[in-house]
């Protein structure tokens, strides 16, 4: 046969079918190309009845669309659950254990102490508590609004973060409306996880972790680790929400952290002690536990896989895993429930039995303190125990403030706990050299603390006039905040 | 030319003097392959073929309709201990591995495309056999106690003809297979086809031109 430049030399209808099959070839493989673009295109698509608008706060909007995921969710509104030591059920704690109110004496928490109930009481819950103030009286900043509601990436997104902060929690009433719910972590446009609140985001930056480049399993964490951590408001005017994790997630490092940085939540009225109020350190806490170093997310246990009929899907009842053993521990472990259930509560039993030591060393050690003063103790004989007391006291509260009483991570649970008990009796020790010097004979007559009424008259508390107060608030302010609020989004719900 | 000259003896010399370009054409013929060549590597860099040689997860939801399967593993307690291929691939020997990852990923990405899946998809013969020896291997210590007149690991799978989910149904994907049947799951999302450095630069043209 002959070359084909010389076929072509002689048709040259040879050389143009060879270019129009050249083209059809180009053309098709073209077309192959933009049905793969065209398929990973349906896998952006979402599929929703009504497309949701950014910052759109109510709950129910977004429900229409996910119709399993809001009913799941609306579930978090069920109080019947009680575990042995938690559950979704109204716990008064200050009733439970009366010595949290000489250890909170001049703080609002020694007014009212309650276990939280489901994400969607947040906003109902938080105008409830006596520790917000009245109509008179106002304490808190804006900034105790942040992980309440849906609202507060709207409104931080309208005012900015820092006037966000800086405002005064009466003032955004009329805006912070709807409960903890989906835009909290969800992006409205792909529904994928997001973080809101930008104390996290910045903890991060100063680490030098950019808060995109976590995988999707580290942010079904990171999603609660958006609240559910230790924070601090940063400056007297400013109350800027900051993650004190500069040194390190331990107990330890954050109180470095905040004696470095001489932070102080209040002066204590008793013993005067600069003290130290720790949020709910969860997400630190859990880091240190076995589930987290195995990569077991919050979401595995606190919101498993169901099947509904043909569809599986997250549960958004956001509860105790021990009210749900079936769909989340089953997963990996395969005891009878009882049995589960008996291993949490044994842990727990134990890090409570070490907890009320503490409190029971912690409360009487302010109250030691508060006879040294009136015996006549200088300030510089004082100050080691104070410094012991902050950080005892630090330490409790960083377990007894998380939630799951320590299952999160039971061993670093104890070691916080042994080290706060351990404090808090070397404070007694230094305390009782002094009262000894002052002449005073050890160990000192205690006063009857052991209600909930008898600590709070002991501290100094008028109850009644707060609840009064508080109860006039919610039938004036509240009334009028949510009126503002139907006419500005046109519907409310009441969770 | 010096074609002319080259002995005829060798068949592929035959075939590529055969096919050889006039001279004038040469350059066209270049830009021409250059093109076709051009498109097959953004068919390969747009379907993210280069993942597939890997053993991440990630790349079985390069396919949307993997997600379910993605989200039930994800969430069940395999996920912390194996990845798909790590039950769906033989791991026996390194060449068995990759014959069969090939097959069938060519197999797949054909159906994919030309949208052949089922609304169910179901596992096929080949893949039982790749997944109950996977069962085996990881769960050994497992399967001895339980048939105790098993002599190999082997012989509990042929003796009793049945494979390990007839009654671990649950494991590890639940019961429910179809297409539609985790609606809303989350995966990790395709990354743009677009690169940001492309990106930055519309962007930065289009503020200019604001």
């Amino acid at each position: 046969m002959k070359p084909i430049q010389e076929i072509i030399k002689e048709k040259p209808w040879v050389g143009w079918v060879l270019f129009i099959v050249t083209v059809i070839v180009v053309f098709l493989i073209g077309l192959f190309a933009s049905s793969i673009v065209e398929r990973r295109g349906e896998s952006f698509a979402l599929q929703v009845v009504k497309p949701l608008p950014d910052w759109e706060p109510r709950n129910e909007v977004w429900g229409e669309n996910f119709p399993r995921e809001y009913e799941t969710y609306r579930q978090t509104l069920d109080t019947t659950f009680a575990s042995k030591h938690g559950g979704s059920k109204m716990i008064d704690y200050l009733e439970k254990y009366p010595d949290l109110i000489i250890m909170w004496a001049g703080y609002a928490f020694s007014k009212d102490y309650n276990q939280g109930r489901g994400h969607a009481y947040a906003v109902k819950d938080i105008r409830n508590t006596l520790r917000t103030g009245d109509n008179t009286i106002s304490p808190q900043p804006g900034t105790c609004w942040t992980c309440k509601s849906t609202d507060v990436p709207r409104v931080m997104n309208n005012m900015g973060v820092a006037n966000f902060y800086k405002s005064k929690w009466k003032d955004l009433g009329a805006e912070i409306i709807n409960p903890i719910g989906c835009q909290d972590c969800h992006d409205p446009k792909t529904m994928d996880l997001r973080i809101t609140r930008p104390a996290l985001i910045e903890a991060f930056q100063r680490q030098g972790k950019d808060i995109k480049s976590f995988t999707h399993n580290e942010m079904r964490s990171l999603v609660c680790a958006q609240c559910h951590v230790e924070y601090y408001f940063k400056g007297k005017e400013e109350k800027y929400l900051t993650f004190p994790w500069d040194k390190g997630f331990s107990a330890d490092d954050m109180e470095k952290y905040y004696d470095e940085a001489e932070f102080t939540d209040w002066t204590h009225t008793l013993s005067k002690a600069p003290m130290l109020k720790a949020q709910h350190p969860d997400f630190e806490l859990y880091m240190t536990g076995v589930h987290a170093d195995r990569g077991v997310s919050c979401a595995d246990c606190h919101m498993p896989y169901k099947t509904e009929g043909g569809v599986k899907f997250t549960d958004h009842h956001i509860q105790s895993p021990l009210n749900n053993i079936e769909n989340s521990c089953f997963v990996c472990h395969r005891e009878k429930t009882q049995k589960l259930i008996e291993n949490v509560y044994q842990r727990q039993d134990k890090i409570e039995e070490l907890r009320h030591l503490a409190e029971r060393a912690l409360a009487t050690v302010h109250i030691e303190a508060k006879i040294a003063w009136d015996k006549g103790a200088t300030e510089e004989e004082m100050k080691p125990a104070l410094k012991l007391i902050r950080h005892a006291q630090w330490r409790w509260d960083w377990v007894a403030a998380a939630n799951g009483l320590g299952f999160h991570s039971p061993v670093e649970a104890m070691r916080v706990l042994g080290t706060s008990i351990q404090k808090a009796e070397e404070a007694r020790r230094e305390i009782a050299l002094v009262l000894v010097k002052h002449g005073v004979s050890y160990p000192v007559a205690l006063p009857d603390v052991s209600t909930k009424d008898k600590a709070q008259k002991y501290i100094g508390l008028n109850m009644q006039e707060f609840k009064k107060g508080k109860k006039e608030f919610m039938n004036t302010t509240v009334l009028e905040w949510d009126k503002k609020a139907k006419e500005r989004q046109g519907t409310l719900i009441s969770y | 030319m010096e074609m002319k000259n080259s002995p005829k003896n060798n068949f592929l010399t035959r075939i590529i003097e055969k096919i050889i370009p006039p001279i004038q054409w040469r350059f066209y013929v270049i830009i021409m392959i250059g093109i076709i060549a051009g498109l097959g590597l953004y068919i390969l860099y747009i379907s993210n073929a280069t993942a597939y040689l890997s053993n991440d997860p990630r790349a079985c939801v390069n396919c949307h309709v993997m997600n379910v399967h993605y989200a039930s593993w994800q969430r069940g307690s395999h996920a912390r201990v194996a990845t798909c291929n790590d039950c769906h691939v033989p791991q026996d020997n390194f060449f068995r591995t990759y014959w069969f990852k090939a097959n069938d990923g060519l197999r797949h990405a054909t159906y994919f495309t030309m949208r052949w899946e089922p609304q169910v998809i179901q596992i096929k013969e080949a893949g039982k056999e790749a997944v109950q020896e996977n069962c085996i291997r990881c769960h050994s210590n497992n399967i001895h106690p339980i048939a105790l007149r098993a002599i190999s690991n082997k012989n509990v799978a042929d003796q009793t003809e049945r494979y390990c989910w007839e009654c671990h149904r649950n494991t590890p994907h639940g019961r429910v297979n179809s297409l539609s049947s985790a609606p809303y799951a989350r995966v990790p999302s395709l990354k743009s086809v677009v690169p940001d450095w492309l990106n930055e630069f519309i962007q930065s043209k289009k503020e200019k031109s604001n």
